[in-house]
């Protein structure tokens, strides 16, 4: 199952226009595979299309050209809504902002991934709970956003990403924002979620947490992967 | 469909922008409750036109000067005996009284005030079939006596005279002392119920110095040929009366034409003022649109945020369809609960003011369709930025600040 394949971005470009003339090529024909259960780091200077990449890979963006596929099915030429449903199932978001909805409470938030799949409410209640307690919020689960610290409400956007039990978990920059004590903290949650089998890809710019975190990582320069390099597991 | 949950995210999403959602709901308010209280109180008269219609006046034709009773104190146009008489000889006509209106000066506890006197045939009381009423207290007049029956309003304290006028009492009419012997029930609007009856005989006797004519001649005909009695009327009066085809100077008028008038009178007034009404319910859905657009633009990113946890377009679309769709909804229920109260004092009032056939009505259906109204409108002003907002492209929104 490890070598299975779960994400594979096959020559896979993506182009923005910017006023009449000028095309800005911020992914230029990058192929990689991610195999089930990787800790894949995405790293990059700012401008590198690791961001693109990132929203391609986690079927917010369709490919100007190229294929990706999720689990084996091609989902480039995908409807909206299409891709919106796939991602609720098989992805699990982590921001740099954390982009918890401030109007709902802790258990709420992480309710509501749930609730875009028809989830029966009960069991809604009872799998926010558990993920909750497990990350250690569960004396925070009726509490909004705002009145968490930065930390907690990462963990609730780590809570939120495993609602639906996804197979992957992509990370942009999850540590962005947070002290690096607690950034370390929430990486931890990271590497246990990939110990239980879970691929994480991680978006980041800091070569260190790349390093330290991943097993594989691509360098992305320029829109292409300017190399790729593989931590060997003790 | 829309779940618990997204609705509990609406509803949580209207209650942060209070104000707004407040003055949007007041928009639609006002408008549904105008709505409201114009049909409740239009359909209060039409019940009123109803009860008139299936009472006893259907087979009653009323005969009259040109120009109707409004003008019955200036009209030169005149019935005597002879044109009653040819009224009486038309085939289908079961029989015919005349009536003598006059306005005279009413005397009682030291206080004078003027009002109709009308008389009526106490043998054949047509006229009261044409009103619908009845006798309440006492009895009718009779052929010849110095009595008269009052409207509904001499027998209440306060109403005409200070203390109500008593059964068998006299009182002054034109300076002469009458006995009341009875009183009518109540017609409902001031005018009706101030009016004193009394025979056609007495009131000749009364005004022996005057040469009385007849104002309105009523006929009870046959009511399933009512429209061919009519003609034939036409057809004698003229001849009695010496007139060419189309230039009588009266005219004959089933209750049926009466209603009918009154009716289209109605029809166009309420449809006028609920036009109003919708006008300002139309400037509502452009506000309540107006509201939807700037949370359209206020939540870019949180529709963004959802969308990447796996919302459809779909999804995004009924949560503000549902939202716009809301606050019509609480529009309306606001509307129907201030119109309801309004409409209900306002028919207080005018009973208390002697208007009591000026009533409301409220079924049912009033009231679910003004909410059905107000949500529908608030959900269809909420179309089109319900669909920019399921149209939003996740990577941009999550993007915007």
């Amino acid at each position: 199952m490890k070598n299975e394949v779960i994400i594979h971005l096959k020559d896979v470009a993506k182009f923005y226009r910017i006023g009449e003339k000028n095309m800005v090529k911020a992914v230029d024909g990058i192929d990689l595979k991610i195999k089930k259960g990787d800790f894949v780091a995405i790293m990059g200077p700012s401008g590198s299309g690791k961001s693109t990449s990132m929203n391609l890979i986690g079927s917010l963006d369709v490919p100007t050209k190229g294929s990706i596929y999720l689990d084996g099915k091609d989902i480039s030429h995908l409807s909206e809504s299409d891709l919106a449903e796939l991602r609720g199932k098989k992805i699990g978001f982590i921001f740099q902002q954390f982009n918890l909805i401030p109007n709902l409470t802790v258990r709420e938030n992480v309710m509501l991934p749930m609730d875009f799949q028809g989830i029966p409410i009960w069991e809604m209640k009872q799998v926010a709970e558990k993920i909750l307690k497990k990350i250690g919020l569960g004396d925070r689960m009726d509490f909004y956003p705002n009145q968490l610290s930065g930390g907690q409400q990462q963990r609730v956007a780590i809570a939120r990403s495993l609602a639906n039990d996804p197979e992957v978990i992509l990370a942009d920059e999850p540590t962005g924002n947070l002290d690096s004590k607690t950034g370390e903290t929430v990486m931890g949650f990271l590497e246990e979620l990939h110990a239980e089998g879970k691929t994480v890809i991680m978006v980041t710019h800091d070569p260190d947490l790349a390093k330290e975190h991943a097993r594989t990582v691509y360098w992305l320069k320029d829109g292409k992967i300017e190399k790729i390099t593989k931590k060997r597991v003790k | 469909m829309i779940s618990r949950q997204t609705v509990k995210y609406s509803l949580r999403n209207l209650n942060k922008q209070k104000a707004r959602s407040f003055f949007t709901i007041l928009s639609i308010f006002l408008g549904i409750a105008t709505i409201f209280i114009f049909v409740s109180f239009g359909l209060g008269l039409y019940g009123y036109i109803e009860d008139l219609t299936e009472s006893s006046s259907a087979d009653k034709l009323i005969i009259q000067p040109k120009g109707g009773t409004l003008q019955m104190f200036s009209s030169n146009v005149e019935f005597d005996d002879e044109d009653l008489e040819a009224v009486q000889g038309v085939s289908g006509v079961y029989g015919a009284t005349g009536s003598y209106f006059k306005t005279v000066e009413v005397k009682a506890q030291e206080k004078r005030l003027y009002t109709l006197l009308i008389s009526y045939d106490p043998k054949n009381p047509l006229i009261m079939d044409t009103s619908n009423i009845e006798v309440e207290r006492g009895r009718q007049v009779r052929s010849g006596g110095k009595e008269v029956v009052l409207g509904h309003n001499y027998g209440v304290d306060n109403k005409i005279f200070p203390k109500a006028i008593r059964l068998n009492q006299n009182i002054e009419i034109n300076g002469e002392n009458i006995k009341v012997v009875g009183f009518f029930e109540e017609v409902g609007n001031p005018q009706d119920d101030s009016q004193a009856y009394m025979s056609n005989d007495y009131m000749e006797e009364l005004y022996s110095d005057e040469n009385l004519t007849y104002l309105w001649m009523i006929a009870q005909v046959d009511l399933d040929n009512i429209e061919t009695v009519k003609e034939r009327i036409e057809r004698e009066l003229r001849n009695a009366r010496n007139l060419e085809k189309g230039k009588e100077d009266f005219f004959v008028q089933s209750f049926d034409d009466l209603i009918d008038g009154f009716s289209n009178t109605l029809d166009v007034i309420i449809l006028f003022i609920v036009f109003i009404a919708l006008i300002s319910v139309a400037v509502s859905a452009i506000n309540t649109a107006n509201t939807m657009i700037t949370s359209v633009l206020e939540r870019t990113k949180e529709i963004g945020i959802i969308k990447s946890i796996g919302a459809r377009n779909s999804d995004v679309f009924g949560i503000f369809l549902f939202e716009s769709g809301f606050l019509g909804f609480m529009g309306g229920v606001a509307g129907i609960l201030l119109g309801w109260f309004l409409s209900y004092l306002g028919g207080l009032l005018l009973g208390f003011y002697g208007y009591s056939f000026l009533q409301p009505s409220f079924p049912a259906w009033l009231f679910v369709a003004c909410v059905i109204f107000a949500t529908v409108t608030g959900a269809v002003s909420g179309v089109w930025p319900a669909v920019n907002a399921s149209q939003v492209n996740p990577v941009d929104a999550l993007r915007y600040e």
